[in-house]
């Protein structure tokens, strides 16, 4: 194609006197933004069009739904972020950054306690001094709230106790800083110290004053806030295994560490509606709870997401500092801002869970995983959170992306006296990840087996269920493997290279979207919605809830919308800042927005498109089916040259009626099984992860450097490559600082030793390896234009990564993150003394040699490939549940073909007598059971 | 993180701070000196030990780096970049925190590094969570929460890298103040209680670094243990030098394991060019507490491998 097509309507048909000379008062003049500096169109790019679309675009794993709608305009292209420019030339607005007439500063007053029962709060001496405007306490609001409808146990500041040290007491409001300052330290709290807990084992006990009491619900007098056990599949394939492993782990707490601090700024307009300025992860939650806080119906109050420097989880619960600015704002009529101390972001904290967890881990002769044992005991804090879910997620997400005989989980989340913990990038499943990959590395080597052999030989299918009833669609864990061994070179480095270097294998498995709303709606309330608005000037107004975190929503809700109308993404112009102009979207957690937002762009722009051509036709008088769009032009599909600009077709389709409007919704299609906790884990789609890790121990030090990583992870379509492969780096270096250096230190008398980041230590350049990132594209079928989620999966298989490849180094393995210098030389330390070594230069380093097993490993693995191949393209669609590798027929119930196989959420009695550490949770009984507090 | 309001003085020359500094001292007037400001400022924002005062002394010209002198405001990225001054040096301000911090901290500052520990580099409110310590009691007459029920001497960790390479190649220090200038050998300079930390009194300041003539003939190494490879203090820190294949010439200084860097001159004689027999003499010698991110028994065992590469030819 020649590219002469102009996209100006009537353009250089203006009438010209016979010199050449335009005629005054008779010339056309193009719409403005109809051509720019391109007034040409371009080629269709058939590298990004899908081979059965008649593109080049390669198909491996199918056809998909959403073909039609690709024109190669940006879809898979490297597109850099689209607020990139105002990030880097500091005209990003973040939290702190907003400034309004008139406002004052607030400031929260924290308790110095671990738990106490506030007797009372004197306000006075902060009311007299001159500058304070406004002095709120817990009495101002009393209600409950919390991001989970069934865990509400915070309040804007304390109501009769505070539970950590830094729990809010109460917040004055003043004319600067200094002031405020100066107020909150004449507040005087009487407080009466109750004991405190910090010891998560503790939790497990019955005490005088739970932290929190949940009334008939609460287990015992303990401490514990939520207990799960689950048991499917069939246990007796456990006895008489040819190789087992048992970890018990120490896994610290580790904080999201994100650049910006929070910060809030709250203001009630002219009209009486509150506008809250807030970086927040998850605005709509928010906006829920401050009406039901404040008391205020929720049109009334305008949530307004600033930039946000960074969230990973940490800004996702609805805060007590935002109600708190909220309140002093309504009391002093002013707004109100409040900016918080790197400290006051450990205080609210939200981190990774610490948790004690212990794997059992079992693989029969013909080296299938005939079971996962899994206890997790985990250290809440103060506040439920998301706690209720992570207490899920710590066992279910560990049931693929490997086929199991059986599964057996005991979980409980505790509460202590520590800052709350809650969602972290990976939520829940990164610690039980590292500990089973792991369990798999040291199975292997008792089966003198290669691990990724081992893995390739026991991996659930595409289109299959996990024993959990979690639905697979597309699967790309087969060729992640494949890749990073290919490309990290393993064959030559496994178990053979000198003392103190080692490689290692780590996988993963996240949900990509979780399949149930947090707020469970009975008329089928969409996860996501999208706005499109196109008015005569061409450019495409969309409008989403998503929140831009830095992982690249807009950016990829502009694509899929530039994409289906093929116009240049400069044209599309995302608006997600505020509650008031975007419709409701459930937020930035869960790996949920591309998969769920970008689908309900999609749809949104299909129907602008529909209009188009359908105006297209009526000038061209062509049919629809015929037409294709392509930058900026629509034209015969077999002739370019009839055709029309994109701004002629938008003017026909508004005639009489206006800017064209569009709507699209998404919401996950029903699944998964009916379980008591069968919608924990449940999401439209799942990611699938492989990394290698290369690591250099100094074995005098013990300090671990990791080398490099090659990291493939099945994003199902990378929307966005250069976003994807971001992702996956930023995930390496937040998944180091766990395995390596970050921690959160409680100290002797149970105080947070290092609330800041000097002492928090986030790992530097230098720490950082040089990571290969591989993109492994599996096409899910319900995903945008084939796309999985990116943000979370890729940091889980960084972590036992690493821990196997320090085995592989000093053939040690340490099962207590992280792994910091001191450890690995007190490890390294009492090898040699059990081994009687004196030079540890001279510390044996494990070697492999194969047994007949690995042959057969290795055939199974093949036959699963060509089945997986085929189940990919969907040439079989017979049903795969999972048991089929252990000879069971996915087309009749499991439980009635293998005695034994079950699916219980009840520890019966004799399984109560030997359940785990937090499995001793289901030894109490509710108060109901026990006839208290009715 | 707002500072506590404090005047700040300007003095353009030596002179002009040593009157500045009388002058306050006369009126009963408490100060701070700043410099880079990289360990100072920090304190101030979580109100540690705070000063109505502050005299700067940016606007001295004393930023002489060479072989046998470094004036008391040469920053140490300077010096870790300069080819004038001793390697040795050069390559212990290299690993001081990040090239950023290194642009404005400065060697005075560097010497004159607060003590550190994690009960008392907290903020504000932190600090009172914990009823205080005995570093910043504020008047509470607070114990020291290393190492409880004393209440005599404070066990902060000396962070400083570069003393402990300055004092193995002979240095001397210069102090002014305004009764006059005096100069010692580096090691006479630290004193050992984590709140006093040296011997300056009150109006002196660091004026600068001499060094013997045949510090040149000297070639050496400082070895620094830390978490990450920027920004951490260390957690034990080793230099050695000695003349070239002369290993009789062996000088050895340790930092960050108890409130002042040392000269371990008796353990070199005594273990007469013996690496290992040195090492388990400087271990006995030092006892480091538990106050900074890795437990002491660790940093004290880390001594010997420090010590074996830092005087590995």
């Amino acid at each position: 194609m020649s590219g002469g097509y102009r996209q100006q309507p009537g353009a250089g048909t203006s009438e010209k006197r016979v010199d050449g000379k335009r005629v005054a008062g008779k010339q056309t003049f193009s719409p403005p933004g109809s051509g720019g500096s391109r007034p040409n169109m371009a080629e269709r790019d058939l590298d990004y069009i899908p081979e059965t679309e008649g593109g080049r675009e390669k198909q491996p794993a199918g056809a998909h739904i959403h073909d039609s709608a690709r024109t190669g305009t940006i879809v898979g292209k490297r597109t850099p972020l689209v607020d990139g420019n105002a990030k880097v030339t500091g005209q990003a607005w973040y939290g702190d950054d907003v400034r309004l007439p008139g406002e004052i500063i607030g400031r929260i007053v924290r308790s110095p306690h671990h738990y106490a029962k506030v007797k009372s709060v004197d306000t006075s001496a902060a009311e007299a001094l001159p500058g304070v405007l406004a002095v709120a306490t817990g009495a101002d609001a009393p209600t409950s709230f919390g991001v989970l409808p069934v865990t509400k146990d915070e309040h804007a500041m304390a109501v009769e106790k505070v539970r950590h040290v830094g729990d809010l007491v109460a917040c004055v409001a003043a004319v600067d800083e200094a002031t405020a300052r100066e107020a909150a330290a004449l507040i005087n709290v009487e407080y009466e110290v109750l004991d405190s807990i910090h010891d998560m084992r503790k939790g497990l006990e019955d005490v005088d004053e739970p932290i929190h009491w949940r009334g008939q619900y609460h287990v015992g007098n303990t401490n514990v806030q939520k207990r799960v056990f689950q048991e499917f599949g069939d246990r007796s394939m456990v006895e008489n295994p040819t190789a087992m492993h048992n970890g018990k782990w120490k896994f610290k707490g580790v904080n999201h560490g994100f650049t910006e601090p929070h910060a809030v700024v709250a203001h009630w307009d002219s009209n009486g509606r509150l506008q809250l300025y807030t970086p927040q992860q998850v605005p709509h939650y928010a906006h829920r709870a401050l009406a039901t806080v404040l008391d205020v119906p929720m049109h009334q109050v305008n949530v307004i997401r600033t930039f946000v420097g960074g969230g990973f989880g940490g800004k996702s619960d609805p805060f007590p500092h935002e109600m708190c600015a909220a309140i002093l704002a309504r009391k002093s009529g002013k707004p109100v801002r409040i900016t918080f101390d790197r400290e006051e972001v450990f205080w609210v904290n939200r981190g990774r869970h610490p948790s004690l967890i212990e794997v059992q881990m079992y693989a029969d002769e013909d080296a299938r995983i005939s079971g996962f044992d899994i206890d997790a005991l985990i250290d809440g804090g103060g506040f439920a959170s998301f706690g209720h879910v992570t207490s899920y997620y710590n066992g279910v997400l560990a049931t693929a992306p490997y086929e199991l005989g059986s599964f057996y989980y005991t979980g409980a989340r505790v509460w202590t006296n520590k800052p709350a913990s809650g969602a972290m990038r990976g939520h829940g499943a990164v610690n039980t990840r590292c500990a089973i990959e792991v369990g798999l590395d040291d199975m292997a080597e008792q089966l003198q087996v290669d691990p990724i052999d081992l893995r390739l030989a026991n991996l659930l299918p595409p289109n299959s269920s996990t024993i959990t009833g979690f639905r697979i669609t597309s699967n790309g864990m087969r060729q992640a493997l494949h890749e990073v061994r290919r490309q990290s070179n393993w064959h030559e480095k496994f178990r053979k290279m000198p003392l103190g270097k080692g490689i290692g294998i780590g996988c993963g498995f996240f949900i990509s979207g979780s399949g149930l709303p947090i707020h469970w709606d009975p008329h089928n309330f969409p996860h996501a919605t999208v706005h499109i608005q196109v008015d005569m000037d061409g450019g495409v107004t969309v409008h989403t809830g998503a929140a831009e975190i830095g992982q690249g929503s807009t950016t990829v809700i502009a694509q899929v919308v530039a994409e289906v109308l093929a116009l240049p993404i400069e044209m599309i112009h995302v608006r997600s800042h505020e509650s008031d102009t975007s419709p409701v979207d459930l937020g930035s957690y869960s790996s949920r927005v591309t998969f769920m937002n970008a689908n309900a762009a999609i749809r949104a722009a299909l129907e602008i498109k529909d209009e188009l051509l359908v105006a297209a036709c009526e000038i061209l008088g062509d049919q629809s089916e015929k037409l294709i769009l392509n930058d900026r032009r629509i034209y015969c599909k077999h002739d370019p040259a009839i055709g029309i600009s994109y701004l002629e077709a938008l003017h026909k389709a508004q005639e009489d009626k206006g800017a064209l409007i569009a709507t699209g919704a998404y919401r996950s299609p029903p699944m998964g099984g009916v379980h008591k906790g069968a919608a924990a884990g449940l999401a439209p789609a799942y990611s699938f992860s492989a990394y290698v890790a290369e690591v250099e121990v100094d074995i005098e030090t013990g300090l671990i450097s990791c080398t490099d990583v090659w990291a493939a992870h099945d994003c199902g379509k990378a929307l966005n490559p250069l976003a994807v492969e971001g992702q996956i780096i930023g995930s390496c270096h937040m998944g180091l600082g766990q395995v390596l250096s970050e921690q959160m230190v409680y100290g002797r008398t149970g105080h947070l030793q290092n609330a800041n980041l000097l002492d928090y230590k986030i790992p530097s350049v230098h720490e950082m390896p040089n990571v290969t990132p591989i993109l492994i594209e599996s096409c899910d079928p319900e995903g945008p234009f084939g796309a999985k989620e990116a943000g979370e999966g890729p940091l889980l298989p960084i972590l036992p990564a690493v821990v196997n490849a320090v085995y592989d180094a000093i053939g040690i393995r340490i099962n207590d993150l992280p792994l910091t210098p001191d450890k690995v030389w007190a490890a390294i330390a009492k090898k040699m003394k059990l081994d009687g070594i004196d030079d540890p230069e001279t510390l044996p380093t494990p070697r492999l040699d194969l047994s007949p097993l690995q042959d057969k490993l290795l055939a199974r693995a093949e036959v699963h490939e060509t089945r997986d191949k085929r189940r990919q393209k969907l040439e079989d669609i017979d049903a795969y549940a999972n048991g089929v590798l252990f000879g069971l027929d996915s087309n009749l119930l499991l439980e009635y073909q293998a005695e034994g196989w079950v699916a219980s959420t009840k520890p019966t009695p004799e399984q109560l007598a030997e359940l785990g550490l937090a499995g001793t949770a289901w030894l109490k009984k509710e108060q109901r059971k026990i006839g208290g507090d009715n | 993180m707002l500072m506590p309001p404090f005047e700040l003085h300007n003095p353009a020359s030596v002179e002009e701070a040593c009157a500045i500094a009388a002058k306050l001292l006369s009126a009963g007037e408490e100060f701070d000196w700043i410099a880079g400001g990289t360990d100072l400022i920090p304190n101030y924002k979580w109100h540690i030990n705070t000063k109505p005062h502050v005299i700067s002394l940016v606007g001295l010209d004393a930023s002489t780096i060479s072989m046998t002198e470094i004036g008391c405001m040469a920053r140490l990225q300077d010096i870790a970049e300069s080819g004038d001054a001793h390697p040795l040096i050069s390559m212990a301000a290299g690993k001081v925190a990040s090239s950023l911090i290194r642009r404005s901290a400065t060697l005075g500052g560097n010497l004159c590094l607060d003590t550190r520990c994690f009960w008392f580099n907290q903020t504000e409110e932190w600090r009172s969570s914990i009823d205080w310590c005995h570093k910043c009691d504020c008047g509470t007459g607070a114990d020291c929460r290393v190492i409880p029920n004393q209440n005599e001497l404070c066990v902060a960790t000396y962070q400083g890298d570069l003393a402990p390479a300055l004092m193995v190649l002979d240095a001397t220090i210069h102090l002014i103040g305004p009764e006059g200038g005096r100069e010692m050998l580096l090691h006479d300079f630290f004193k050992l209680d984590g709140m006093t930390r040296n011997v300056l009194r009150p109006g002196e300041f660091v004026l600068k670094i001499t060094f013997p003539d045949d510090a040149g003939q000297y070639t050496g190494s400082y070895q620094k243990l830390r978490v990450r490879e920027s920004w951490d203090f260390p957690e034990a820190g080793v230099a050695a030098a000695w003349k070239d294949g002369d290993r009789s010439t062996l000088r050895l200084a340790t930092t960050a394991l108890e409130s002042i860097p040392r000269r371990h001159d008796e353990q070199v004689a005594e273990s007469a060019g013996d690496i290992k027999a040195l090492a388990d003499a400087v271990y006995k010698e030092v006892k480091p507490v538990n106050n900074t991110a890795l437990p002491p028994r660790y940093r004290r065992n880390m001594l010997k491998v420090l010590i074996k590469r830092a005087c590995k030819e």
